[in-house]
């Protein structure tokens, strides 16, 4: 049931996930930035979040974009928790009402 | 953000941190496990995959484009693909890691998915704040985070190939909004005002546009490259 392309795709995925993981350590490991460059690394995870989550509103239903205004709203004032729990609740009362 | 300021063992916070995310974990993995049933996955090759990969959005991918054999170049190239955007992660986790122990180290990278990477960054400025002298970075409390989702995932993955289909489609639950929820609400946390407005602006523009217009994960790559670069500019005007 293990055949051998079957073991060599999961391993070869296995190995460019971690390299993929390493590798951006393995560039900024030794340098030591200046300013711009600094505020530019610090800025990045933002970025990276935003650049996730931007196309959702592009395919998402129009009870999930609605879903995503409320989740923000929620993240205003709530933690993790609750904004997951109103993200999940809002997605599926929206998309319930408007299905 | 609630702090949470009992005495815990930092693995012990790093769990209880990572749970609100098991939410949009379980059912996840399960359509996973369902998904990868569906081209003959036992439970065990489906743990045995998440397991070495650990890398959500590839996982899916790859079990979407599997076939019987499966073209191994191709599906390790879509991989590298979705995956690309742990290149940057990995720069920015960097600064904060690299005094420790190689081996600590090695294993740090080797479960930063994304969420897991999303929380020891949050914890990273969380601890930053209250200690400013001390390295934020804490290796207990990101191996709780990083062990929970990683067991979850391929626990559920498994039963996921071998109870299949129950689930349905997820988007009628709406549990496919946590990981955006999850997403959001860092981004609530980090904001700060005028520096971020247009590098996230500029980010969340080419992001969509990629997304329509190209193939795999460039439009991660892209769009986060595209606000980096506008706050590398945008700071020599400030200075």
């Amino acid at each position: 049931m293990l055949d051998y392309p079957t073991l060599l795709t999961i391993l070869g995925m296995g190995m460019v996930t971690y390299f993929t993981r390493v590798f951006g350590f393995l560039l900024l490991r030794n340098k030591t930035l200046n300013d711009k460059q600094t505020r530019m690394m610090s800025i990045a995870p933002g970025c990276v979040f935003i650049a996730i989550i931007a196309p959702e509103f592009l395919t998402g239903t129009l009870g999930d974009i609605l879903a995503l205004c409320v989740t923000f709203i929620a993240a205003l004032r709530l933690g993790m928790l609750g904004t997951i729990v109103i993200g999940i609740t809002s997605a599926y009362g929206f998309n319930w009402l408007l299905s | 953000m609630s702090t949470i300021k009992t005495p815990q063992h930092p693995f012990v916070q790093g769990m209880i941190t990572a749970f609100p995310l098991l939410l949009g974990f379980v059912p996840v993995a399960f359509m996973l496990g369902a998904e990868a049933a569906q081209k003959d996955f036992s439970s065990v090759l489906i743990m045995f995959l998440t397991m070495v990969n650990f890398a959500g959005g590839s996982e899916f991918a790859a079990i979407e484009l599997w076939t019987s054999p499966p073209s191994v170049l191709f599906i390790i190239f879509v991989t590298f693909m979705v995956n690309s955007r742990h290149i940057i992660m990995g720069a920015t986790l960097a600064p904060h890691i690299k005094h420790l122990p190689k081996r600590k180290i090695l294993t740090t990278l080797f479960f930063m998915a994304d969420e897991v990477w999303a929380l020891a960054i949050q914890d990273i400025s969380k601890q930053h704040k209250l200690t400013p002298s001390k390295k934020g970075f804490r290796f207990d409390f990101y191996l709780g985070v990083a062990l929970s989702l990683y067991v979850t995932w391929s626990t559920f993955a498994g039963l996921g190939a071998y109870y299949g289909g129950m689930l349905g489609d997820l988007h009628q639950y709406g549990l496919h909004m946590a990981f955006p929820a999850l997403f959001i609400v860092i981004l609530v946390s980090m904001w700060n005002g005028k520096h971020n407005a247009l590098p996230w602006a500029v980010s969340a523009a080419v992001a969509m546009l990629a997304y329509q217009y190209l193939p795999g994960g460039w439009y991660v790559i892209l769009g986060a490259l595209s606000g980096m670069l506008v706050a590398y500019f945008q700071g020599e005007s400030d200075a």
